[in-house]
């Protein structure tokens, strides 16, 4: 009895230990790091090449990108960043790719404005109005590519890209025949902005008149959410399972094709808050210069956080830091686009050593339990 | 070839291993399952690297970093899984990879030559312009051979090369083997069955735990001595003892027709019950409809006609959900494809399959402590050797694995329990294990399909037994009396009736 | 897994396709930098300097004020689908690094000047193709580019043969529709019959058809398949596609903003006609010269036909014989007796 007590004991201490063993976590921050290290690398050789010095390039860039105007730059970034990226993540936490965040938010973005600008509403109700229309058209258009995948078999990466053309195209057509309103002299063009009562006031910050946008708190409510959904409920269980083992999934019970259409509906749902913080902090209208693009920019970022919210903030936090600091760049004549190649470089880096270290530690593991269990008991007790 | 001699410590699959197989020789290498048998051919072939040891060929020391290398020293391997192409001819998928080229043309007609005389030469029989996909698994498994010879291998490894044959087949196999080593092959022969082992090998090398425990000549062992080294220990013997079978019909299915994705009627018309306390075990060679079967059972794929009816209930229509909270538990064939998320911790494959139920949720979310509790109870109560419930599924050696879904299936107090090949791929110990759990469940009144390739599992472990061939239940079987020779002939359509 | 492994691989190439497909134009000043004297600052659209288009104008006029008025400049240029905010941080660090006056290049930027202008009362600044963003402190440069392109649209309507003619829009915008509209009214002065085909390359917010040749050549190619004989190509670095098209099925094609006779390749000189020319390099030449001399005036200044702010060349000669009748259709304009539709 005290044999199996102590055997017990042990056994917990153990896990509790492998739980927080130090060199687990240091696996985990060691990896990016150096990932890190040789993406600043490659970009070093980069720089040389292209006549600037590396050293030079990034002091310059840590300073101009610490300054109070660009720190506030870099969050609002960040915001947009993060929603892109979990829009993205939780597609591909089940193996769904959606690649058409990009035209989902931009369509959310376009059809909420209009409808934000036409309508006057006391302010909560205003900006409800125009979240809610922004995420049930931005769930509706990704809608499509599930309802293609499940009762047509089309993938979803062919057709969501089909769906960003189309969504191009559709808002192009929308805003020059029916949502724009003409400003007397300006060549741009846009939606009639959103009232006072619809817009959401910045916070301030210290040293600087910028603001942040104070949609910065939905991201944070948006990655919490996106944590106890995923990790924490069945839905996400059962979402994760389908990502690990499609098979599995639907041997466990799990109807893939509801996941399908669940998730890409949420997806696209989350894209569509990706242009809330930009309109209702910022621009108030949808026009022609409404930054596109972000949902490209999410999946590299989805990846750098590795689908999960806290890395996702972290990757959202660098790529805003590395798009506002470029600009000083331009000014001391070093291309700025040297910063496109420490993007890429950076993604591709860290998925390749999150991939060595997933590989090292599956072996870790499996000659853990090896030695585990290889010592003390004897063949008797298993055919007992 | 003189010797081989391979040391290395792996920490689970092998340690200062040292084999010596002489030229000509079939050469049996038997352990238990997860005792390491894989892992040194895959060494041999080229497919891992030793991290110690060395391997010589006629006293010349090789080292090789790709099955290429292996393929160039004379070593051929035949898997346990065959790697055709399913819609090439034999002779397209015994070429492919080493196609003989004529002014940069495939030269079919030399190819065909030279496979008409290696199947004479062996007695592999087999038309290298058939399709692959129409052949049978022992046409295949010719297939196999062949493709390894025409590359010139002198060492032929054949990995389970039984398991999925049924007697006949076996008989066929062997034939071949004994013409090859007249021929002065040599084969490395892998296998868990001892009576095959010792009728057919000159020398036999027994692994336990990752070590070479003997190497002894089949005139002076008997099949209990060999599994006595194999496992330290005596075998268990698949056996029911008194019936525990109620008048009380727990699953009744009535006229089931199952097609094909691609239109194909996999399971026709077919029709059974199993009481309460009752096990019913289906014989068929693989490919007869059991997989189609065991999935139109858990509402993973659609019937076409027919009712499935489980304790009175119509369930024909409910989704795989919805029959596992009705009370099928399933333990699947394939315990990696089906039964586990491999990168998932123990206790969250606990939660695979009972998503819904608790103590694994609670509400809409997923109650953690509750799963991890659980699970700690079955790795108590089923005896899954691991070090915590932390560590990912894929760190456990197949029988534990399959040990942990059994004590999951077995959880939430089911009424039917689907198994497929429960034993498949795991040691004896963990064998005699499971065996043990259905016997008990079976005696507290759970009734059981159970679907095995292994004859003995079969006639030990059913009360009653139904042989599967081309989706149709073509004879019943009394599995007190029927032999697996019997067996084996209804399995391929030799006999309609089974036994006396 | 190998499935997912290999569809993740795919997305990291992609992605990093993506980044590597930004990098390789470089937006260094020409020429050396005096030590001393004003200096200017100059915020490029997208593209920035050799976009052989839109921004490559400013420069001209940028290169002609540097030289001829000794000055110190810095030009910066924007990325796509950056917001209004990065165009902030770029004005702002044009302003604050001493640079007056700072021209902003192209209505992208009027959001942004309008926030950040007031913020530097002592800074002077220009923005081209806007009328919008007003203040003490700027100037607004714009553009009839409807007057230019009537005229090189009844240059058009004059010599085509087949009685069909085509315009290629480069992204559809309220400002290339001016374009558009003007052409068409050229073409129908000259003659109601003749049949004009309209392509525009991408809509917003995708602004690459700006800058894809290939995609201005098949929209080329069809428009002369179609039975045009001459192409307007409104289209920045896309008409380097037209001019391909032209050359390949043997027709003329009318080049946009600079004289693009000048810049093009000599194997495509003989296809281009005439350009429709938007002196936006005289817009910020006399902006600078005008801020030099003191002489800086806030509010709109329109470059048309009467000042020469727009126009037509005639390099290559393929249009001397209806030169006149061109610049009679431009003094009627001049004096009002035509008025040229912008929408």
């Amino acid at each position: 009895m005290s044999d199996l007590f102590v055997a017990q004991r042990t056994l917990s201490l153990r896990r509790l230990l492998a739980r927080l063993a130090p060199h687990k976590l240091l696996l985990t921050l060691v990896a990016p790091a150096l990932a890190l290290l040789f993406a600043a690398l490659i970009s070093a050789i980069v720089l040389v090449g292209s006549g600037a010095s590396p050293l030079f390039t990034y002091r310059s860039m840590l300073e101009f990108g610490l300054k109070p105007d660009q720190i506030v730059n870099t969050v609002n970034q960040a915001t947009t960043y993060y929603l892109a990226a979990i829009a993205v993540a939780i597609g591909f936490r089940m193996n769904l790719f959606n690649i058409g965040v990009d035209g989902q938010y931009r369509l959310a973005a376009l059809l909420s404005a209009f409808v934000g600008g036409a309508v006057h509403l006391p302010a909560p109700l205003h900006v409800a109005l125009i979240v809610v229309v922004a995420v049930t058209v931005g769930a509706a258009w990704a809608s499509i590519a599930g309802i293609l995948k499940v009762f047509r078999g089309v993938n979803e990466v062919i057709s969501t890209i089909m769906l960003n053309a189309i969504a191009t195209a559709l808002g192009a057509y929308l805003l020059t025949t029916y949502f724009s309103v003409s400003v007397a002299g300006s060549n741009n063009i846009g939606t009639k902005p959103i009232g006072a009562s619809g817009r959401i006031g910045g916070i301030a910050f210290p040293g600087t008149d910028n603001r942040v946008f104070g949609l910065v708190f939905l991201a944070v409510l948006v990655g919490v959410g996106f944590h106890f959904l995923v990790n924490r409920s069945r839905f996400g269980f059962d979402l994760r399972a389908t990502g690990l083992s499609a098979s599995a999934a639907v041997a466990s019970g799990v109807s893939v094709r509801r996941m399908v259409l669940l998730t890409m509906a949420i997806s696209g749902g989350l894209a569509g808050l990706i242009g809330m913080p930009q309109l209702l902090g910022s621009s108030y209208s949808y026009s022609l210069d409404f930054p596109a693009g972000l949902g490209f920019a999410g999946i590299g970022i989805a990846l750098l956080g590795r689908n999960n919210p806290v890395g996702i903030a972290f990757g959202a936090l660098l790529f805003g830091f590395l798009d506002q600091s470029s600009q000083i760049l331009d000014l001391n004549g070093i291309p700025k686009e040297i910063v496109l190649i420490m993007q890429g470089t950076i993604v591709l880096s860290v998925v390749v050593a999150y991939e060595i270290v997933r590989r090292v530690r599956i072996r870790q593991q499996q000659s853990a339990v090896g030695t585990d269990l290889a010592t003390p008991t004897e063949p008797q007790e298993a055919a007992a | 070839m003189i010797g081989i001699t391979k040391r290395f410590p792996g920490v689970v699959a092998n340690s200062d291993i040292n084999i010596t197989v002489r030229r000509g020789d079939v050469h049996a290498i038997v352990g238990e399952n997860g005792a390491g048998k894989s892992t040194l051919m895959k060494i041999l072939y080229g497919m891992q690297k030793p991290d110690e040891g060395t391997i010589k060929i006629q006293d010349k020391q090789m080292s090789f970093s790709s099955p290429a290398d292996a393929i160039a020293a004379g070593i051929g391997m035949v898997h346990q899984h065959f790697m055709l192409a399913d819609n090439l001819t034999v002779l397209e998928n015994v070429i492919l990879g080493s196609e003989p080229t004529r002014a940069g043309r495939l030269n079919f007609a030399e190819a065909r030559q030279r496979i008409n005389g290696i199947s004479k030469a062996y007695g592999l029989d087999v038309d290298p312009d058939d399709l692959v996909e129409h052949l049978g698994v022992g046409d295949r498994q010719r297939v196999e051979i062949i493709k390894v010879l025409y590359r010139g291998a002198s060492i032929l490894i054949l990995d389970e090369p039984t398991a999925v044959l049924v007697p006949q087949e076996v008989d066929e196999l062997f034939n071949n083997l004994r013409l090859m080593r007249e021929e002065g092959q040599t084969i490395i022969f892998i296998s868990h069955k001892l009576d095959e082992v010792l009728s057919l090998a000159d020398a036999i090398t027994v692994i336990r735990r990752g070590t070479t425990v003997a190497t002894v000549q089949p005139g002076q062992v008997s099949a209990r001595d060999l599994a006595q080294l194999m496992v330290g220990s005596e075998l268990p013997v698949p056996e029911l003892r008194e019936s525990t079978v109620t008048d009380q019909v727990e699953l009744q299915v009535q006229g089931l027709t199952v097609l094909s994705a691609d239109g194909r009627t996999v399971i026709d018309d077919v029709s059974f019950a199993i009481h309460r306390g009752e096990i019913v075990g289906i014989a068929g060679v693989e490919g007869n409809g059991q997989a189609e079967l065991v999935e139109a059972l858990m509402g993973i794929r659609p019937a076409e006609a027919g009712r499935i009816v489980l304790a009175g209930q119509d369930v024909t229509a409910l989704s795989t959900r919805a029959r596992r909270e009705a009370g099928i538990a399933f333990i699947p064939e394939d315990r990696h494809r089906q039964g586990l998320l491999l990168e998932s911790p123990l206790w969250e494959n606990r939660i695979l399959g009972h998503q819904t139920r608790p103590p694994n949720t609670v509400g809409l979310f997923i109650d953690r402590s509750g799963a991890r509790r659980d699970t700690e109870r079955i790795v108590k109560d089923y005896d899954v050797r691991t070090p915590s419930i932390d560590v990912p599924a894929s760190a456990l050696s197949g029988g534990n694995q399959q040990k942990l879904i059994v004590g999951r299936e077995m959880s939430d107090d089911p009424s039917l329990l689907v198994a497929a090949h429960p034993t498949r791929g795991v040691d004896v110990g963990a064998q005699a294990a499971i065996w043990d759990n259905l016997r008990t469940a079976r005696a507290q009144g759970l009734a059981v399909l159970l679907i095995s390739a292994d004859l003995d599992e079969l006639i030990g472990m059913s009360d009653r037994l139904k042989v599967l061939l081309r989706g149709r239940l073509v004879a019943d079987a009394d599995p007190r009396t029927v032999t697996p020779e019997d067996l084996g002939s209804a399995m391929t359509g030799a006999a309609s009736e089974v036994g006396p | 897994m190998r499935r997912q492994r290999a569809t993740k691989l795919a997305a990291v190439l992609a992605v990093a396709a993506l980044a590597v497909a930004g990098c390789g134009k470089s937006n260094s000043g020409s020429g050396t930098t005096p030590k001393t004297g004003p200096k200017v600052g100059l915020a490029y659209d997208i593209g920035g300097r050799g976009d052989k288009s839109f921004n490559d104008a400013a420069a001209v006029g940028l290169d002609k004020a540097k030289t001829d008025l000794k000055l110190r400049i810095k030009e910066l240029s924007a990325a796509p689908g950056e917001t209004d905010a990065a165009k902030e941080t770029r004005l702002k660090l044009l302003a604050d690094g001493g640079y007056n006056p700072v021209i902003a290049i192209g209505f992208a930027y009027s959001a942004a000047l309008a926030k950040v202008a007031p913020k530097y009362p002592n800074v002077k600044f220009a923005i081209i193709d806007d009328l919008a963003a007003k203040g003490a402190n700027i100037s607004n440069l714009v553009f009839a580019e409807n007057e230019g392109s009537f005229l090189v649209g009844a240059a058009a309507a004059l010599k085509s043969k087949t009685k069909n003619v085509g315009f290629v829009g480069g992204v559809q915008v309220p400002l290339i529709q001016k374009f558009e509209a003007g052409f068409k009214a050229g073409v129908a002065a000259v003659d109601k019959s003749t049949k004009v085909q309209v392509k525009y390359l991408t809509q917003p917010p995708d602004f690459t058809g700006f800058n894809d040749p290939a995609k201005g050549k098949t929209a080329a190619e069809g428009m002369y398949d179609g039975g045009a004989d001459i192409v307007f190509a409104a289209a920045g670095g896309s008409g380097t596609g037209v001019f391909q098209a032209a050359k390949a099925k043997n027709k003329l094609a009318i080049g946009v903003d600079s004289d693009q006779y000048e810049s093009a390749s000599a194997d495509l000189k003989p296809v281009i006609m005439t350009s429709m020319l938007k002196r936006v390099d005289i817009a910020v030449f006399t902006f600078i010269k005008d801020f030099t001399d003191g002489n800086f005036k806030a509010g709109p200044k329109v470059f048309d036909l009467k000042v020469d702010g727009v126009g037509y060349s005639k390099s290559g000669g393929k249009i001397d014989d209806i030169v006149s009748k061109l610049d009679d259709y431009k003094k009627q304009i001049a004096d009002g007796k035509i008025t040229v539709p912008d929408k």
